[in-house]
């Protein structure tokens, strides 16, 4: 799995720092919304949100 | 997850309660429970899917008929029936308790019951129980629903997990495994492509027209991709599906007493064919390789017999190597004085003259070139006869293979039409769906073809629309905005399914090593299994240095499912050890094993291999035996790691046949009790 990891981070470090901190959120938004079972467009508005926060 | 223990009360052949504790010791992690055929054994596994999930399996027959027979029918008219399974588990050092329970009052005969409930209970850090409100979510989020096909099965129906119809489904679940389901999902088109779209309207808003345009034609370039990716997922199920149905139809033909030993020689030519075209796809590939990468190097005749030629002329010439040196020059022009010793001032002549020198004279740099590359036109020879002999090499076995491949396409063309032929109207029917399945395999094979090539244009399309769009000239600050927004987002997408395709493939690679470390372990057949990138699961023998297709018996197959479910429970635990508490490597987990009829299809030898590797396949094991399956080899191999034995004792109101014991560590249990009041089950611990 470390072959995994280092190609992963590889994706990671070419991605602009905003990039990185929205995937990360996405993420998040995405694994709670999997255990609430939340609609896409509630998912969609979250995602703009962060996006907008991050370029304000 | 460490399951402690399962309590079941009037759940189907449970009359009562009963409950059966799991080992749980390091050493000792197996439970071993012996049953008789329709003792309840395959109701035990059920019981934790129906607990946890709120399912059964679908070879469990009469499946609303949850209470068990018996407590239906002695229970009167208008009064309250109740039915539960409770299982208690730890996990992560927090102790669980699922209960999952339907009551009804009794109105007829029939058991129409209403949904059951949940009821999910968990001990907090400071030792007190408290409800957790989303029950099932939080199982989900334990073990989710899509993996425990790996953990609860039944041995004897494992092998689905190998069939052609299964992979999309194994593929799924190995995702939700690794976590990768918030990654599957934003990726869908109601997500960040979504956000993507409303994004690029404000831009277009803002007054960013051209850079507008481009993210629409961009934000389209996307969504075709994505359309692609699920067109080329929906194409390799229904290949799938086409496949597994095909090679029902040659079992059957096989199996069949005119068409069998036709069909047989027809599968060993169909698999060959296979195998020849495959190998004949790789060697193309080499010469499209070779071509591209050093193709060139068969045009540098005429250019090395040229460079030979001009750097001759500058030798004879005398210009190579240059007589006068520039560092040379420089250093008097530096030094202001000439070898002559006249002064070199700054607009005197004799400083003029010097710099006009410095001109003519020759560069160390092009004269170290013109030396390297002179010395590298030999190589070149060389090169290209190298290259020439490799492009023959390969040519000629592009021809024998094609050659081979000929012979036994008019090999199976020869086989068809004999089968084809057969006076019996079944194998006519089965031969004529098959040659109506070939015809659709075909053509989804050449789709699929076409959607990969065009994945491929799509994918470079929207990398240079990208940078068009960061290129794109924007004056309004609010549009530069925008852009900035559609492009921060658009730049996660093609991460996000770029960490997908390399966790994906990752995790095949391990699995692959790990199925076939553990099927070493079980078989002394010369077979190797191998997981494709489609997730495909097949077994290969090596003859004269070449790998064909196995011919898999039951027990292999079942062998063969087994090994991949120790390597997925591997996997898991592996995860599990490595977390780091980052988003993008979550998941995993150490999780229990129940199976029923683990030795349904195994000879006497498998038996004891398998015996011999269940300890290890998971960090907990609930093993579910018939007294045939179970005792001689299977006791002496397991005994060792077996922290619990349980006895599923069947009563039974037939009269016909007589009473059977069970010896287990030296005393004897009750195993089937005929000619009882009533049918019921009951767990008699072995002390």
């Amino acid at each position: 799995m470390t072959r995994d990891r280092e190609k992963v981070e590889a994706v990671m470090r070419q991605l602009s720092p905003e990039a990185v901190q929205l995937l990360k959120r996405v993420l998040e938004i995405e694994k709670e919304s999997l255990h609430v079972r939340a609609r896409a467009p509630e998912i969609t508005d979250a995602i703009l949100r962060e996006v907008k926060g991050l370029i304000p | 997850m460490k399951l402690k223990e399962i309590r079941l009360t009037n759940f189907r052949q449970f009359a009562g309660e009963q409950r059966l504790q799991l080992a749980t010791g390091d050493g000792r992690n197996v439970t071993l429970v012996f049953g008789a055929n329709g003792s309840g054994k395959t109701t035990l596994l059920n019981a934790f899917l129906w607990a946890l999930y709120g399912r059964l399996s679908d070879d469990l027959e009469n499946q609303h008929r949850l209470i068990t027979d018996t407590v239906w029918r002695a229970t009167p008219s208008g009064q309250p029936v109740t039915a539960s399974v409770e299982v208690i588990f730890e996990h992560d050092e927090i102790a669980y308790s699922v209960r999952r329970q339907v009551s009804t009052t009794k109105s007829s005969d029939e058991q129409n019951l209403p949904q059951p409930t949940l009821r999910v209970l968990h001990t907090t850090p400071n030792g007190a129980t408290e409800e957790i409100t989303a029950g099932q979510q939080k199982i989900e989020s334990i073990l989710p629903e899509r993996l425990s096909r790996f953990f609860f099965f039944n041995g004897e129906r494992i092998e689905h997990l190998v069939s052609q119809g299964a992979y999309a489904e194994v593929n799924q679940a190995i995702k939700t495994l690794l976590g990768l389901e918030p990654v599957e999902r934003a990726l869908d088109k109601e997500h960040l492509p979504k956000v993507a779209s409303r994004l690029t309207a404000e831009l277009r808003k803002f007054g960013g027209e051209r850079a507008g345009q481009i993210a629409e034609e961009l934000e389209q370039a996307n969504s075709n991709h994505a359309q692609l990716r699920e067109t080329l997922g929906k194409l390799t199920d229904e290949a799938s599906e086409v496949r597994q149905e095909r090679a029902r139809i040659a079992e059957l033909l096989r199996r069949h007493h005119i068409a069998g030993p036709l069909q047989e020689q027809r599968t060993r030519v169909e698999e060959e064919l296979a195998e020849r075209r495959d190998a004949e796809q790789t060697l193309k590939t080499r010469r499209r390789k070779l071509v591209a990468e050093r193709g060139f190097i068969a045009f540098t005749a005429e250019a090395a017999t040229k460079t030979a030629e001009l750097a001759e002329s500058l030798r004879q010439r005398g210009d190579l190597p240059a007589p006068l040196k520039r560092d040379f020059v420089e250093s008097l022009l530096d030094q202001a004085r000439c070898i002559c010793g006249t002064d070199l001032v700054p607009g005197s002549q004799p400083h003029q003259h010097v710099t006009e020198w410095r001109a003519k004279a020759g560069l160390a740099e092009v004269e170290s070139a013109w030396q390297h590359l002179s010395g590298s036109l030999g190589y070149l020879d060389d090169e290209r006869d190298q290259l020439r002999q490799q492009l023959q090499d390969t040519a000629a076995e592009i021809i024998e293979a094609r050659r081979r491949i000929d012979h036994l396409a008019e090999e199976k063309s020869r086989l068809d039409g004999e089968i084809d032929k057969l006076p019996a109207e079944d194998v006519n029917r089965l031969e004529s769906r098959r040659q109506e399945l070939d015809t659709h395999l075909s053509k989804i094979d050449q789709e699929l073809g076409r959607t990969h090539s065009d994945i491929e244009a799509e994918e470079a399309r929207i990398e240079q629309l990208s940078t068009k769009l960061r290129t794109a000239e924007i004056k309004d600050e609010l549009a530069a905005k925008a852009r900035k927004r559609v492009d921060v987002v658009q730049e996660v997408q093609r991460a996000l399914q770029r960490i997908l395709d390399i966790r994906t493939e990752t995790v095949r690679d391990e699995l692959d090593q790990r199925i076939k470390d553990v099927f070493r372990k079980i078989t002394v057949k010369p077979f190797v299994p191998q997981l494709t990138t489609d997730f495909e699961l097949g077994l290969f023998q090596t003859i004269d240095g070449e790998s064909h297709p196995a011919a898999k018996s039951t027990g292999e197959n079942q062998i063969l499912s087994l090994s991949f479910v120790a390597a997925v429970s591997d996997l898991a635990r592996e995860m599990r050890t490595q977390q780091t508490g980052d988003i993008l490597h979550e998941e995993g987990g150490t999780f229990p094993i129940v199976m029923d009829a683990a030795f349904g299809s195994l000879d006497r030898n498998y038996q004891r291999e398998v015996a011999r590797a269940l300890p290890t396949m998971a960090p907990q094991m609930l093993v579910l035996v018939s007294k045939s399956q179970g005792t001689g080899v299977v006791m002496d191999e397991l005994e060792r790691y077996t922290g619990h034995v349980e006895v599923l004792a069947v009563h039974s109101t037939n009269t016909e046949q007589d009473h059977e014991d069970i010896d287990l560590r030296g005393r004897s249990y009750p195993y089937i009790r005929t000619r009882s009041e009533q049918d019921w089950a009951e767990l008699v611990e072995v002390i």
